[in-house]
């Protein structure tokens, strides 16, 4: 028991790496393709949107598979974290996208008239405004992708990538325990996905004292 | 008091030359020509849909008007002007909405100081500075520290105002801002406004408030199906009104 628990908590490193840096990636790539899905203009709007369409239609296993083994055997490649990050993160941006993107609609149109009668330019009228106020709509879902995405990491063991997936795979095809390897592997994820929960919650009310007044 | 037509003689602040203004192919304000000298007081009275917020939002280009011109100080706005020269115009003419629109999020303090900062480049802590000080003028300086939601909608009113005015707009709009105010809530706002008026600052005022137009505003101004159907000082329009149109309107308010 305890030498299964060493076995898979080795692992447990690359699932956090893989998770974080997939979620920062799309964290930080779904904001200009939320805000491109909002364009008055047509073009930018109608890219960004058959993009978030692609990349969430295919399932992440082949967005793998395409990155790892058709991008990555190329001129150019990539670690199976690397590629896992890319793939991912890819995902995720597309579904925080769409999260953001209700999150910028939940900010009333009164809002936006507010700052423009008042002249203020685009940046501090996002920084300063709308996005504070989109944020409390925005942290809750969120966190529940947050542990999907820490879920779904586990498909990066397909790759090769040595995560809490591969580790229980790798053992269990030496001692044909699966009940036991995989039971623990799934213990082990319930555990990585409560500190989320904890933080969002905290977050949450953080955010709802900070509307609600001092 | 000023003449209904000072306007020609004076060179007005505000000069709305065949503004018209549609939704969607359909027309709601017809070619609309007003102007305002500054410091005056405009009433713009008449029944929903006449298209009086929608005359009063193109003037600082939150609709943008379907033709027409519209200069401020002699200076003219288009749809093709920029955003920089849009944002210079908007500083120029505050705006103060039915629903408030204060930021949420922010104190009654951060939400006058912000676009003094964000829009006019003023210093935060000058900024603020100027913003107590038109919280004070409002005589809400003890609400400084708290959220919107802390204060009553009249109380709220108020902070709009304080925010535009701490744009030193050259005038302000005001766009039905008692209307979602209960009447012991309106008062204080109809309050603040008259002291901005004695106060010399040019204000348009859409109001369904009869009485802040006849005791208030210089100039009445009627408005029915998208055009002006009369205009004078309130004495004639609200007193003795010669249009047919007009006095069925009044008297619904007179019959209440």
């Amino acid at each position: 028991m305890i030498e299964l628990l060493k076995v898979l908590l080795a692992g447990v490193p690359q699932t956090v790496a893989i998770t974080t840096s997939a979620f920062a990636v799309g964290a930080v790539l779904g904001l200009p393709l939320s805000m491109l899905r909002r364009s008055s203009l047509g073009p930018p709007r109608w890219c960004a949107a058959s993009m978030v369409d692609v990349v969430r239609t295919v399932p992440p296993i082949v967005w793998l598979f395409i990155i790892y083994y058709g991008v990555g055997s190329g001129s150019l490649q990539l670690s199976t974290y690397q590629a896992a990050t890319v793939g991912l993160g890819l995902v995720a941006a597309a579904h925080l996208s769409e999260i953001y993107r209700a999150g910028l609609e939940a900010v009333p149109a009164g809002q936006w008239e507010a700052v423009r009668a008042l002249g203020v330019p685009p940046l501090p009228t996002y920084s300063r405004v709308i996005l504070p106020q989109a944020m409390i709509v925005v942290v809750p879902p969120m966190a529940s992708f947050a542990i999907a995405l820490l879920k779904d990491s586990a498909v990066a063991s397909v790759i090769g990538a040595t995560d809490i997936a591969y580790r229980a795979v790798q053992q269990t095809q030496m001692d044909l325990n699966g009940l036991a390897n995989f039971g623990m592997a799934g213990f082990l994820y319930i555990l990585l996905s409560i500190p989320i929960a904890v933080v969002a919650r905290g977050a949450d009310r953080i955010l709802m004292r900070k509307l609600t007044g001092a | 008091m000023m003449e209904p037509d000072s306007g020609p003689q004076m060179k007005p602040l505000l000069e709305l030359d065949a503004v018209s203004v549609s939704f969607k192919g359909h027309e709601v304000v017809h070619g609309v020509s007003l102007n305002v000298a500054a410091g005056e007081v405009v009433a713009l009275i008449g029944p929903s849909g006449a298209g009086k917020s929608s005359l009063l939002r193109t003037i600082n280009f939150l609709e943008p008007p379907s033709s027409g011109r519209i200069l401020i100080n002699g200076q003219e706005v288009t749809n093709r002007s920029g955003r920089r020269e849009l944002d210079a115009h908007r500083r120029e003419v505050g705006m103060v909405f039915q629903s408030f629109n204060l930021f949420p999020h922010l104190t009654a303090l951060e939400n006058v100081a912000l676009a003094q900062i964000h829009s006019r480049g003023i210093p935060r802590a000058q900024a603020q500075a100027r913003a107590l000080k038109e919280l004070a003028h409002v005589g809400l300086a003890s609400h400084a520290h708290l959220k919107p939601a802390k204060c009553s909608g009249g109380q709220q009113q108020r902070i709009a105002i304080a925010r535009a005015l701490a744009m030193d707009p050259m005038a302000i709009l005001f766009d039905e801002p008692t209307s979602a105010l209960d009447p012991e809530l309106g008062v204080e706002v109809l309050a603040t406004m008259r002291a901005l008026a004695n106060e010399g600052m040019t204000m348009i005022v859409v109001t369904h408030e009869m009485h802040f137009a006849e005791h208030v505003a210089d100039r009445v101004v009627f408005m029915a199906d998208g055009a002006i159907v009369e205009q004078g000082p309130p004495s004639q329009v609200i007193r003795a009104p010669q249009h047919e149109r007009t006095r069925r309107f009044l008297a619904a308010f007179r019959d209440r």
